[in-house]
């Protein structure tokens, strides 16, 4: 049987700039799902996920996806990560914020 | 205390009483830890009023020890370690914890057999993430441990705080969990009149804290003080020994061991609060990592056993 788990990420923050999750280890897992989920009135959100080596310096990876300001959920998933990951979220300012909560879904 | 007969060859470096309850291992899963929430059951589901974010600490993860310049570390037996990390921020250790400053892991238990002692075992690691040069132990300002424990009379929290590192300055003393005396409702909320801790319950985060690193939470464990060992590098963890031993029939400290050096805490009790509403017979063990500044930092449980008698 598989393990999986499911972590909160970021609970119900306000964002106000350009955000990124803390850095995540998941070495044991196959595949990470990150759920992005808005709270209220938000502008328009890019959310792409990252690798890194160590947890310090990241790289982009996999599809970014969009949180149109009429939606409030999206996902992006990874298969292929190492051990570092984390979301970044771009879109929120400071006339626009919005509250987000991330979780990520890992199973292997 | 008598020597559990072990049938896993892991057991041989830990000391459990008559019964040994969980015994956790991190290479199978998270085994029930997971990070520590407040209570979200208002409306738009938000928690009690609070002048610390209670939801804002850092999430705990499975770690395989990866460095930035050192191969993985794994774990003391094993690839992975429960990880408690922190968010880069910190308030100064004379002001209530700032959003993300910490990282807090829960397992939520029950008393069961009537146990009269219990105690809390784990091997352990602590390093800041290396993201600056320096040797970095200066900041890692704390870790701990405590046991949440509900009786059919009292609330109370016995623990342990290992204070590393106050405002860049190393200090490397353990502290006790114990309110002070006389602290009203309101100073341990830090002004919040109608906060949902009493004195004495989650010291962690509540009760004032003062220049030379008393709080109104944590005493001073007498003859504290402690040189831990932490290594050279942020990228060179060793593994530690840990253990707290609790009376629950008299609800008072036994003893903490770290590493080789058992501390008598016999005759000091913890805060006992009146009972709180659908949580009698909770047994909940909980272990916490504080940062200094803005730095992530990490506490690294290889395993953890909890046993009773």
């Amino acid at each position: 049987m598989q393990t999986t788990n499911t972590s909160v990420l970021a609970r119900r923050i306000w964002i106000d700039s350009d955000y990124a999750t803390i850095a995540y280890e998941a070495g044991w897992a196959n595949e990470a799902v990150f759920f992005t989920q808005t709270e209220g009135d938000h502008p328009e959100l890019t959310v792409s996920t990252e690798i890194s080596p160590d947890g310090i310096n990241w790289v982009r990876r996999g599809e970014p996806r969009t949180i149109a300001a009429e939606d409030s959920i999206t996902e992006n998933s990874l298969t292929v990560f190492g051990n570092w990951i984390r979301l970044r979220i771009q879109g929120a300012s400071q006339d626009q914020q919005a509250r987000v909560l991330v979780h990520v879904c890992l199973s292997g | 205390m008598q020597k559990y007969p072990a049938s896993d060859r892991q057991l041989e470096r830990f000391n459990p009483l008559a019964r040994i309850f969980t015994f956790d291992d991190f290479d199978t899963g998270f085994n029930g830890w997971m990070d520590l929430t407040p209570n979200f059951v208002y409306a738009d589901y938000e928690s009690f009023n609070s002048a610390v974010d209670l939801t804002s600490w850092a999430p705990c993860m499975l770690s395989s020890g990866g460095m930035r310049f050192a191969a993985s570390h794994g774990s003391m037996d094993g690839a992975y370690s429960l990880k408690l990390t922190t968010h880069p921020n910190a308030a100064p250790a004379t002001e209530p914890p700032a959003d993300g400053s910490m990282g807090v892991a829960v397992k939520r238990l029950s008393r069961f057999g009537s146990p009269s002692l219990i105690q809390i075992e784990t091997w352990y690691s602590y390093t800041p993430t290396q993201d600056r040069v320096g040797l970095g132990e200066e900041d890692i300002r704390a870790f701990g441990f405590y046991f949440d424990i509900q009786d059919t009379e009292h609330r109370y929290m016995p623990g342990v705080r290992y204070v590393n590192s106050l405002d860049g300055k190393l200090v490397k003393r353990w502290q006790y969990w114990k309110a002070r005396d006389g602290v009203t409702h309101a100073d341990w909320n830090f002004g919040v009149e109608d906060g949902w801790c009493a004195p004495g319950i989650d010291n962690l985060w509540y009760g004032k804290r003062y220049p030379d690193g008393s709080t109104d939470g944590y005493q001073w464990l007498p003859g504290g003080e402690q040189d831990l060992l932490y290594n050279e590098s942020p990228d060179k963890i060793n593994w530690l020994y840990l253990r707290l031993l609790v009376d629950v029939d008299k609800r008072e400290y036994v003893e903490l061991q770290s590493m080789d050096t058992t501390f008598d805490m016999r005759g000091i009790q913890p805060t006992l609060t009146d009972r709180y509403n659908s949580i009698d017979n909770l047994i909940n063990p909980i272990f916490y990592v504080e940062t200094d500044t803005d730095r992530s930092v990490n506490f690294f449980l290889d395993s953890v056993l909890y046993s009773t008698e």
